[in-house]
């Protein structure tokens, strides 16, 4: 049995994107929730600060941690493309291996 | 010609064998559980905060007790391979908690924002991390079973 290259291209391709697919909605979802985080937080800032149950310093103090904390959403999402990456290449390579089993007629790999 | 057809198979072979690709950490189910109980108990101080039943020991403790699981995790992880990403994420962590516990004010939710962000950013790395360890389970499984 021989291997049709534009036909293995194609599954290698369809199998990397199944594999990424489930990883880009996780990513998603946490951004999303991400965000809504430090929406809420910021209103809670402003009524606290308005209610007088925090001082000017500490309004200052939660903006700079929210601000130091974007490094850490760069690490989750570098993380989590990593992954993803990691996934999609593994897939294509089961299809590759998966196919060059098929030809040679026995589980070479 | 056959031997070379045979040549060429048995070397694309031998490629993909050694070609699997790894570019993070696989998924550890004690850091992930530690994690959560950090998150549990972070955000029960913060409630407790916000309503004015947090007492300066409680803070105290608190801050004394997640600096100490932060460090836990963080030696924990620093024993996996390419687990770069999440090493960083908790000396971030381990800072947030030191800076809280300098500022010296209660951690209301105004004010522990990004502390929860970064909790938050660890809860995605374990997420990515699962996922793709269950993935690649599935692909051996696969494989096994042909």
């Amino acid at each position: 049995m021989s291997i049709n290259p534009s036909d293995l291209i194609k599954d290698m391709l369809a199998a990397a994107t199944g594999a990424a697919k489930g990883h880009a909605a996780d990513l998603r979802t946490y951004l999303e929730a991400r965000a809504k985080l430090i929406a809420d937080g910021i209103v809670q800032l402003a009524a606290d600060r308005a209610a007088n149950l925090i001082t000017d310093d500490d309004v200052r103090f939660s903006l700079q941690q929210i601000k130091e904390s974007e490094a850490t959403s760069l690490l989750a999402i570098d993380a989590t493309l990593k992954a993803a990456a990691q996934d999609a290449i593994n897939a294509a390579l089961a299809i590759a291996t998966d196919a060059l089993n098929k030809a040679v007629g026995f589980a070479l790999l | 010609m056959l031997k070379l057809k045979f040549a060429t198979l048995f070397s694309t072979a031998l490629l993909l064998a050694a070609c699997s690709a790894m570019f993070v950490a696989p998924y550890d189910e004690t850091t992930d559980h530690l994690l959560t109980d950090l998150s549990v108990k972070t955000e029960t101080a913060i409630a407790q905060a916000d309503a004015g039943q947090l007492s300066v020991t409680d803070r105290e403790k608190l801050f004394d007790e997640a600096l100490g699981a932060v460090r836990t995790l963080k030696a924990r992880s620093s024993l996996f391979q390419k687990n770069e990403d999440e090493v960083k994420a908790l000396s971030q962590l381990e800072q947030r908690y030191q800076d809280l516990k300098q500022h010296g004010a209660s951690p209301r939710s105004s004010l522990a924002t990004g502390l929860r962000a970064t909790l938050l950013d660890l809860q995605q790395i374990q997420i990515a991390k699962k996922r793709s360890s269950v993935f690649s389970a599935g692909l051996k499984k696969t494989n096994s079973s042909q």
